[in-house]
Formats: C-alpha cells, structure tokens, sequence
C-alpha cells in the first residue's frame, strides 16, 4: 500500500531533537469551586522512535498529561493554565481547535483502555478504521477501505477480509484493541499516546497486544507515549520512564536504570510493594496513608506525608528536578537523593 | 482429607439464556463444568483463570450465594448444596465474602458502623452495647479510625472501603474467606496494605481463603495452594512453590510467562501466542485448550483429557501427563 | 492514622448525606424554588382557607351573580352570586386532598408491587408488570370514568380512581431501580450475610430507590390535580354545589359570554398548581440525577 513518505523508519532531519518537548506544563480542572492543577510543572522530551512510559496510580495525572497534549481537556471544567507542547516546531497549547484537528489522528494518534466505549458500536469496524483515512488523507471510499483492510491485517485480525464489515460487539476485547490500534496508526502518526490500553485485557491478550505495539512501532518509525500503572508491563516495553506522582514527575529516567537504581522514595518503595511472579516476594513495603486530594495539597514535597525520608526541608518547598550527580539522564524530584547544585531552590 | 475445611467435588453450573422469536435458540453458558478442589484449615487457595474461566462463579457457588446445579460442598463435613434454608443461614456465617470492586460492595444510604452491626443483630449474635463494642473492635483491626461508625461509604477512598467491607464480612467470625479478587481494583500502593491486612488477619483468626485473582503475583504472594480454571475447568492444582517452579499444564505455563515482571531484563514480548480465548458459550472440542496449546497433539482435538492426581497435592487435565 | 481522618472529607452530621445533596442540587435551578415555593404558598392557601375565605363558599347570592372581579368580590362571582375566591380556595382544600391521598395510596402500593416484581423476577415479574400493563393502557380519564360510573361520584372513589390510574407507573418506576440495585455486590453482600428477602427490601432495596419515587411522586401529583378537575368539569366530580375547580370551570363554559371570570380564575388556579409541581418535580428529578443513583 502507497503511503506518505514520512515516519517510515527515514532518519529525522536531526536525531537529536526530540519529536515532542512538555515544558512545565499546568493543566487545572476545577472542582468544588476553585481550579486546581491536576498536572503541575511537568516536563519531558520524547525522542524519535522511543517509548516513553509514563507510570502512576489513579489521580497522579498521567491521562491529563496525554489529554492535555491532544488538546482534549474537557472545556467545561478544565484547562491548560501554563507550559508548552512542541511538536513539529509547533506548541500545541496555542493552536485552536481548528488546527489541532488536523493533527490528532493524523500526526498524533492515541489509544484508550475501554475499547468497547472507544468504538462506535453502530458503525462496522472496516469504516471506522477507513474514517480516519477518508478525513486526514481526502481519499475516496474505496481507496481508504482498501487501505484499511490493509492496516486490519497488520493488526493480525484473522479473516480481516470477513470481517472487516463486522460490529465492534463481535468482536472480543483484545480484538477491539487491535481495532484501535490499526485505526490509531491509519495514517502513520508520529507520535503514539497508548492510555493503559492494556489494563482491560486478560494477561495473554495483553502480552500479544503489547507484542503487537511494539512490532508496529518498529516497523512504522513511531515514537510512543504510553500509560499505565502496571510496572511489569513497563519494563516489557518502555526506553525511558516517568514516574508521576500527585500531579508531578517524581523520577524520569531509562528504563534499566530505573528499575535498578529508584532513586525516587516514592519508586522505590511502589517497586517494593508488587508482588512478583518470577520468584518469592520477601516482606511487600507498604506507602502508609493515601494520595492527597486535588483541593488539599500538601506544602512543600508532595510526597513528603508518606515519605519515610522526610526531613524538615521537605515540608518547606517543593523539591525541582534535578539530575543525578553520576547519571545525567536520570531525573529526580527529591531534596535528599538529588540535592540541586548548590544548594538553590527553582 | 482431614484437614479439610472446605471439599468441592463435580461442582456444575450452567446458565441458559433463550432468545430469538419466533425460532428460539438456547445458549448454555458452562460457567463450572465439574470441579472439585479442596481448602485446608487456615489455609489460602488460589483459583486463578483469566476472564470467563468460572473463577468468580466458582467462589460464589461455593458459598451456594449462586446455586449449582450438580456437585457437592462438604463445609466442615456438612453438605452445604443440601442444606436447608434455615441451616444455610447458620452455614453462612462460617463462610464470608469480599468483593472486587469497594465503590459497590456498600450500601451508600448506610452507614458504615450500621452495616457492621446489622450482622450481628440480625443473628442475635449479641445484645446492643455489645454489637457496638464489636464493631468498635472490627474497625481497628481493619486500621480505621472509630469516627468511620457514624460515616457514609462514600467519605471513604477505595482502600478504606475494601477494609469495610473485610470488616463486614468478619462480624460474624467466619472460618473460611472468598475473596473475590479483592486487590484487582486498587492502586498498587493500597494493593500492599490490603494484602499485608489480609494476611494478619488470616494469621490471628486462622481463616481460610479462597482467594480468586487474575493476578498471578498476587496469588503467588498470598497463597499456599491455587488451582488454575480455564473455561469452567480445572487444568491444574498443586501448591505454590511447585506450580510456580514449574508448571505442568502448558496454559499455566502461558499464564506464568505472560504475566509482566518488573525487571527490564525480562520482557514478556517474546512470547509468541496466537489465538484468543475461546467463548464458554461453545468451548472447543476435545481438551478446551487446544486452539492455543503449543503442544497439541491429535488427541488432544477429540478427548477432554482425564484429570490425573500425581500426588496428595497435584493433579494436572494434560495428555501429556496421562500415561 | 491520623492522616486517613484528615483525609476522609467532612462527616455528615444528623441529617444524612442525600437530603445535603439533594438540597444543593436542588439549588443549583431557580426554576425548582419558583416552584416548590409557589405550590407551599398553595398549600398554605388551601390549609388557611376556613379562616382567610372572605365568603361562605356556599352562600348564594343571587341578586350578585355573573358578577366581574370587584373591591367586594376580588374574583367575581359564579351564576349563584357565590363568591368565586372563596370557592377557589376551598376548591384547593378539595384538590390537594384527592390528589395528595391518591398519589400517596398509589406511591405505596405501586411501590411495593415494583419492588417485589423486581426482586422475585421471573414469572412473577413477567405476570405483574402485565397486569401493570393492563392498567397502563387505560387513559386516566377513562378509568375515572369507569369508578366513578360504577361506584358513584364522591370524594373517596375519586381518590381509588385516580389512584388506580397511577399504580401502575410507580410499579414501574420502582421496578427498574430495584432490578438495577439488586445486581450490586452489597445486596450480595446481604445475601452472604444471611438476611432475609423481606429485610433486603426494605432495609437495602428501598432507601436506593426512594429517591426516583419520590421525584414521580411529585410529578404524578400535577396530573392527579388535572385528573380530579377533569372529571368534575364532566360532571363526574364531587357533586355540586361543593366547590371544585372542575366544576367551576364548567359552570364558567356555561355562562362564558356573561362572565369570564368564571372560567379564567379556576383554570389559572389549575395552571398555577400544576406549573409549579412540574417545576418542582423537574427540580427534583434533576437533583438525583445521577448524584444519588449508586451514592456516587
């Protein structure tokens, strides 16, 4: 099948510039009466052809991350207060809607974890993967069903050609997540954001479906962005990692480095605290106390309630990310494992 | 067995939906197609199986919250399946359950120290000062404040709901637990503190569990025991270390791999499974796993395979362990 | 765990959790206080009218009749030279009690029935609801027509009219939520615990469903209102000369080319009425929706 020229494993103009750059973004929704950043001073560079996992538990802000960079923060309630998004030389937060249509879907794809809810169920699957085409790419019907029966074959839908006009209801959960992917990467986005698009499915449909990700990235010269608070899935698939918490990246670093060396309190002891398969799980760590309400955030580290580290300083100020003295990828956001150089504050 | 508090044996249930005017079609669904397995005094037993394999129906049939239609439940030598009304009502407070999902295991118009009460009163386990000082007690060995008596469900975060709810489920001192996967809907923070919970209370009380999951890290952590359920069968029993070590049943061997580890080193990508599971509504012929069975061989399309009991702790449902 | 305290949010205190909700959902529309305020000074109106009626709402005066509104008559007077705000408000007294008696009689009774359809299921289910069915198919007006034709028009047969006609949609209303909550964990819960079906309807069922009895209650309250003034314009109400607005109304289309009068004040009287009960039922129904469905 003919396809554009770019993301097709070509070499970017420099390897060097990542494909997309988060600059201490601000997202606030508002509840209660009074807005509240559910996403704080976040920042992060994705680099072409990498995964990025962004790894936390409910209400860290990881989806609002992925949202805010679609452009689909709920209008009502919700809003990007602060920080930039650049893609393409572009900075997300400032274009309107006009504008970011024409990319979402196109230059930038993502995924969802309910593919039931994510699929219209009136509509066959072969059209909903085709719609995509027929908007972004202006081509005719029959060129784009064509085109995506293609992309149902490379998501290994068996009997593709059968059931290309199927309803997303016959279609089993792992299935429907192929659905989306392939509708996802019709149009050979650069940039994929994977919402916990594992977490509904069964164990072994989730490591084909993760089998099948990684395999298509490779093959398409994607970038991805995935979510998810399933550690081991992490390490199945992620470069870099980005631990969140309370609305905060905590810890970013390679995958194998944060694994090995958390330095992050809050990553070591939720690495801890998992109990493993591939052998016996001495004591579990526990994290006493729970994660703070949006409208009730502690002063200084966020972390700090539950951090068995917890110093004075911690209470003070809110710690910035600070690189390792002798590891110069890995990002921590903690006054006692990485102090900033001399001694400053943001 | 002798220590048995629990013995399932031939377990069935079956649910028939009909539909479809004016020719009717009948779907059974073989949610227990004959199972039979065994809790020991103290003990926490594992049922584990991905999603549609009966686990939940399994544990709720156990505790006759769901009726079987074939089978025998031998609850501390007492056949539960026959029992009548009354003596089921007795039964039941020896056998308790907790539920997956704390946002709906509460009733939001009670509050919580009325919830725990309720059990005891309508027993007549013990007058009204005493009810209360009960509860009192329940609270703080699930690890919350005496203030949650006069509050609602929803002033509680999951984790705290999911200890209402063990707490409910403890007023009546029961023996034996299903925990219906009860850490599968909490964060993996409060996963930690729940199973840590779980286990003290296993230890001072002395409960069984029958502890459903789809999580194998979990099952490996708490339990002693586990059988592995693939659409409404057992493939596989035996004890933890074993099964783990080394798995007999080429599904329990596939679940094992595919379950993701936190270890870079050891990704699970490099499985190479095909096939999805198989509805329950028309499982294939011969042994259910055959569609996805890296080792299927001709009879394995015709012949469910026999269950074979290597010894007093495992048994495996493989043709390539009958002899 | 001193932070899980800090953590939970503030106790409620006394009054539970859904009349808090209630109450500032219920805030959130003007629209609803318009009409929960109007329909109380109704109420009020209706309560009083012995002690604030200007006239004997049976004394004639026929030398006075077909009267406009004047300083003596604030509404007029009908053909008999009787007080038109009089009867108005002793009108009232009449149609709140029909319709508040009738709706109240059918509230429970339509409620039992769906709650026990929903929670036995099966044939039983299927047999009732048809009956329900049965019941449904008949227009208000026609089966008012039919009590009050077979067992004679007074004040206690309006009220088993009217309330026949709204059993069974309470039995519906109660039904679909009772079906719904059946299927959550705590009822399993209770089950497990050993309760018996009585205590599990009544105890756990009921108060998850009350909610969307009530909001029914109040909007079937207005039709019972149109209901009763209906069939007293037919002639099927209250016997005259007891004031209804019904028959008001009709004594109005009667002599409409010599009073107006006669026939505006009663229908804005219904209109009122009933404006507000629907308001104040929208209001409500708003509010518990979906705040207080599963306590979310």
């Amino acid at each position: 099948m003919s396809t554009e020229g770019r993301g097709q494993g070509a070499a970017p103009a420099s390897l060097d510039t990542p494909i997309l750059s988060v600059e201490n973004l601000v997202t606030e929704f508002r509840t209660g009466g009074g807005w509240y950043p559910a996403v704080r001073d976040v920042s992060f560079t994705v680099q072409h052809n990498e995964t990025l996992a962004i790894v936390g538990e409910s209400g860290c802000g990881k989806s609002v991350t992925a949202l805010s960079i679609m452009g689909l923060v709920p209008p009502g309630n919700g809003r990007i207060s602060g920080g930039h998004i650049r893609f393409a030389e572009r900075d997300l937060v400032a274009l309107d809607e006009e504008e970011m249509r024409k990319i979402r879907g196109d230059r930038i794809s993502m995924i969802f974890q309910e593919p039931m809810t994510s699929l219209n169920p009136v509509l066959t699957v072969g059209f909903q993967v085709a719609e995509a085409l027929c908007y972004h790419r202006d081509m005719d019907r029959r060129e784009a069903s064509a085109a995506a029966l293609d992309l149902l074959e490379q998501v290994k839908i068996p009997s593709a050609r059968q059931r290309f006009a199927d309803y997303p209801h016959q279609f089993s959960g792992g299935m429907r997540q192929r659905v989306m992917i392939a509708m996802a990467l019709a149009c050979r986005p650069e940039l994929l954001l994977a919402d916990e698009p594992t977490t509904a499915l069964d164990v072994t449909i989730q490591a084909q479906v993760l089998s099948l990700l990684a395999e298509l990235k490779a093959t398409y010269g994607m970038a991805m962005i995935f979510i998810t608070h399933n550690l081991g899935v992490v390490a199945s698939i992620a470069d870099r990692v980005a631990a969140m918490y309370a609305g905060e990246i905590v810890e970013i670093a390679p995958v194998n480095q944060l694994f090995a060396r958390p330095a992050h309190p809050y990553t070591e002891l939720l690495l801890r605290s998992i109990p493993r398969v591939d052998r016996d799980t001495g004591n579990l760590s526990v994290i006493a106390g729970q994660v703070p309400a949006l409208g009730a955030m502690p002063t200084g580290c966020r972390f700090a309630p539950r951090c068995p580290l917890r110093e004075a300083v911690c209470t003070l100020r809110d710690p910035p990310l600070v690189a390792l003295a002798d590891a110069p990828d890995h990002h921590v956001r903690c006054w006692l494992r990485a102090p900033p150089v001399g001694g400053g504050h943001d | 067995m002798t220590d048995s508090i629990l013995t399932v044996t031939g377990l069935r249930k079956f649910f028939t939906v009909t539909r479809g005017f004016p020719r009717t079609q009948t779907i059974t669904v073989r949610a227990l197609d004959g199972i039979s397995f065994h809790v020991r005094k103290g003990e926490a037993f594992g049922l584990v199986g991905e999603s549609g394999c009966g686990k939940s129906t399994a544990g709720r049939a156990a505790l006759r919250l769901v009726e079987p239609d074939a089978g025998e439940i031998i609850f501390k030598g007492e056949n539960v399946v026959t029992a009548s009304k009354a003596r089921l009502r007795e039964l039941r407070r020896k056998m308790q359950i907790i539920f997956q999902d704390p946002y709906a295991s509460l009733n939001p118009r009670r509050r919580i120290g009325k919830a725990l009460i309720e059990p005891m009163r309508v027993h007549g386990v013990a007058d009204a000062a005493e009810c209360e000082a009960r509860a009192h007690a329940l609270l703080a060995e699930v690890g919350l404040p005496d203030s949650a008596m006069m509050r609602y469900p929803h002033e509680f975060s999951g984790g705290q709901r999911q200890r209402i709810g063990i707490a409910r489920s403890l007023t009546l001192e029961p023996e034996l637990l299903v925990a219906d996967e009860p850490v599968s809907a909490l964060d993996v923070s409060i996963q930690a503190q729940i199973l840590l919970l779980l286990q003290r209370l296993q230890e001072r009380r002395g409960l069984a569990f029958i502890f459903i999951s789809h999580d194998l890290g979990v099952v490996r952590y708490f339990c002693q025991r586990m059988a592995v359920m693939y659409l409404g069968r057992i493939v596989e029993t035996g004890p933890i270390p074993a099964i783990f070590k080394e798995p007999l049943h080429p599904y329990t061997k596939l679940l094992r791999d595919a379950s993701p580890v936190p270890d870079p080193q050891l990704k699970v990508l490099m499985l190479r499974i095909e096939g999805e599971v198989p509805s329950a509504v028309n499982p294939p012929s011969g042994c259910h796993f055959h569609t996805r069975c890296p080792h299927v061989m001709p009879i394995c399309l015709t012949t469910y395979p026999e269950w074979r009991q290597m010894d007093d702790e495992r048994g495996v449902a493989c043709h390539l362990h009958t002899q | 765990m001193s932070n899980i305290a800090a953590a939970a949010p503030s106790a409620s205190r006394g009054s539970s959790y859904a009349l808090q909700q209630l109450a500032r959902a219920f805030n959130a529309n003007a629209t609803s206080w318009i009409g929960l305020v109007t329909f109380l000074v109704v109420v009020a109106l209706a309560l009083l009218a012995p002690v604030i009626s200007p006239y004997d709402p049976l004394n004639q005066d026929i030398l006075a009749r077909l009267q406009g509104p004047s300083m003596s008559h604030w509404f007029g007077t009908d053909s008999y030279g009787r007080d038109i705000l009089s009867r108005l408000l002793w009108g009232a007294r009449l149609s709140l009690v029909i319709s508040t008696v009738s709706i109240l009689a059918a509230m429970v009774i339509g409620g039992i029935i769906g709650i026990l359809a929903g929670y036995i299921g099966g044939r039983f289910d299927m047999v009732v609801m048809q009956v329900m069915d049965v019941l449904l198919s008949f227009p208000s007006l026609i089966m008012g027509l039919m009590v009050v034709a077979m067992l004679g028009a007074n004040m206690g047969n309006l009220m088993i009219a009217i309330a026949l006609t709204a059993i069974a949609p309470f039995a519906r209303i109660a039904r679909a939520p009772t079906i719904l909550v059946k299927e959550r964990d705590y009822i399993e819960a209770c089950r497990a615990l050993g309760y018996s079906d009585l205590r599990i309807m009544t105890v756990h069922i009921l108060p998850n469903i009350v909610a969307e009895i009530l909001v029914m209650g109040s909007l079937w309250l207005a039709t019972a209102i149109r209901i009763e003034a209906s069939l007293s314009f037919i002639g099927l109400g209250v016997r005259p000369p007891t004031a209804t607005w019904g028959g008001m109304i009709r004594e109005g289309f009667e002599n409409i080319l010599d009073s107006a009068s006669l026939s505006i004040f009663p229908s804005l009287a219904i209109l009122l009425v009933v404006f507000s009960l629907n308001m104040l039922g929208d209001g409500l129904r708003d509010a518990i929706d979906p705040k207080l469905r599963g306590g979310e």
